[in-house]
């Protein structure tokens, strides 16, 4: 479970989370909206300790990470999978070795073990094929699928976070990503996915969070999300309805 | 800038630097990576650096060639390009060429590497990247550094001897017994410390600047124009305090 308690998080002299209180369980499907540079990106990176608040508590299964050391921060970074924006593949490394690095890092397999563990992985989300590509040869949505397959890799995650998963992929490849994203948390696991594109949002996740001037404006169902008379997520929902 | 700002950013550099350091005697070690930035660091800037130095070398030759002719002192030519290239000259000119090329390499590399969140993918995956990107990057140009440097002065000194025998038409065996009589261990200690020094000020400030790299393609911009600035600044200043330190060490007085 994921609890902000009054977490205030600035920039230098930009302030961007102004006393953010909110709990999320392990087992939700929770989508963040809002503009860009509201802080949607932070809220991800402070749930996994890259960002310290400037004061409040965030709470990780009942410890305060922001007191956490670097090497104390391991073990919770390893109850989440996070994609970051546009994949964050390591551009030096080709798919295998991408796919590979965290197996490197934390499991001792044989070289053959490596592979196959890559092979299947790279299969769950439908890119074998691009085993021996380079990142800059892959298209925008082998990309993000590529950076699924490479944080599933060491880990077995309790919940998925996604900052943006879907943004600058054509409706075909967004697609194919909302439906990777529902797959992977059929186990019971939940996710938070931070966007701004609310049609994907709607597509799959239960419960709404809409961030603006670094406050929770909204936090409801679809149903609440629809009737919402906050003019931003009014906004918003007028591209969903012109999608319909 | 605010005063506290420039003291917080030198707190973050002196700490960043020396969790560099700390990493090349404890594990995980990157041998792998090392040996890439090795690579990159001394095989790449091999070309550039034998060029320049051999320039160098024929320019600094023709001008005191041309001085010391009117003062009837052509001779001593080859004892003061000896000098000027193995003290001074040498380590500073391989320094500069080394911050514009593997120096603007780095901080442009790691920002890139920030700005696409791989610097965060590498703490998510529980991999410290000061040990994994900033460590191998010392360590490298620590080490090649020098031996870029020792390559430069052969160069430089070459390219003097080009022009002392064939266009100021002096006597070779003159030129090299001056050359080998300033290849004491003053002179030689006196060049060869430089150059371990400027290679960890070149790697720690482009480290530096690139792992600080904030806002998009003109915050990349910013940091690699940084990284640069300052290397250089910081290069001549402790070039001069280096001077003095190993004249007053070596004793030659002033």
């Amino acid at each position: 479970m994921i609890i902000f308690d009054h977490v205030s998080f600035s920039y230098g002299n930009r302030s961007v989370l102004k006393d953010l209180s909110f709990s999320i369980t392990d087992n939700e499907r929770v989508a963040i909206l809002g503009g860009s540079g509201e802080g949607k990106t932070t809220i991800l990176k402070l749930i996994m300790g890259l960002l310290r608040p400037d004061s409040g508590y965030i709470m990780v299964d009942g410890e305060d990470i922001t007191i956490k050391t670097e090497s104390e921060l391991r073990d919770v970074r390893m109850k989440f999978s996070i994609v970051f924006q546009e994949g964050a593949l390591f551009d030096s490394l080709n798919v295998r070795e991408n796919v590979a690095f965290c197996l490197r890092e934390y499991a001792k397999y044989s070289e053959e073990e490596l592979d196959r563990r890559v092979r299947e992985l790279l299969s769950v989300v439908g890119v074998e094929q691009a085993l021996d590509l380079m990142p800059d040869e892959l298209s925008g949505g082998m990309h993000r699928r590529v950076a699924i397959a490479r944080s599933l890799a060491a880990f077995d995650p309790v919940m998925f976070l996604y900052d943006e998963p879907t943004s600058g992929l054509d409706p075909v490849n967004a697609d194919t990503i909302c439906r990777l994203i529902i797959e992977l948390s059929s186990a019971n696991k939940g996710f938070i996915i931070v966007t701004h594109k609310i049609y994907d949002a709607m597509r799959v996740a239960g419960r709404f969070m809409f961030i603006k001037g670094g406050i929770v404006v909204f936090d409801g169902s679809r149903e609440m999300l629809e009737k919402a008379t906050v003019p931003e997520i009014q906004i918003f929902m007028s591209e969903l309805r012109g999608t319909n | 800038m605010k005063a506290k700002e420039i003291i917080n950013e030198l707190q973050d550099y002196y700490l960043l630097a020396v969790r560099g350091l700390v990493g090349t005697v404890r594990r995980p070690f990157y041998f792998r990576d090392t040996i890439e930035q090795m690579d990159y660091a001394g095989a790449g800037s091999f070309f550039i650096i034998v060029l320049v130095a051999l320039f160098i070398g024929m320019a600094l030759s023709l001008q005191l060639s041309a001085e010391f002719g009117r003062l009837g002192l052509r001779m001593y030519t080859g004892k003061a390009v000896g000098i000027t290239v193995i003290r001074e000259i040498g380590p500073v000119m391989a320094a500069l060429v080394f911050t514009g090329r593997v120096g603007a390499g780095m901080a442009s590399e790691l920002g890139s590497m920030v700005l696409g969140h791989q610097v965060d993918s590498l703490r998510v995956f529980g991999v410290d990247p000061v040990k994994k990107l900033v460590t191998p990057r010392l360590i490298s140009s620590i080490i090649m550094l020098p031996v870029l440097t020792i390559i430069g002065d052969a160069l430089s000194v070459l390219g003097a001897y080009y022009i002392v025998v064939y266009v100021s038409n002096q006597s070779g065996y003159v030129y090299w017994k001056s050359i080998r009589d300033v290849l004491n261990a003053e002179n030689i200690i006196a060049g060869s410390v430089k150059p371990f020094i400027f290679g960890f000020l070149i790697a720690s400030i482009s480290c530096y600047n690139g792992l600080m790299t904030r806002g998009g393609a003109a915050g990349l911009r910013q940091a690699t124009t940084n990284a640069v600035v300052l290397s250089i600044i910081s290069i001549i200043i402790s070039d001069f305090a280096l001077t003095r330190i190993l004249l007053y060490i070596l004793g030659f007085s002033v």
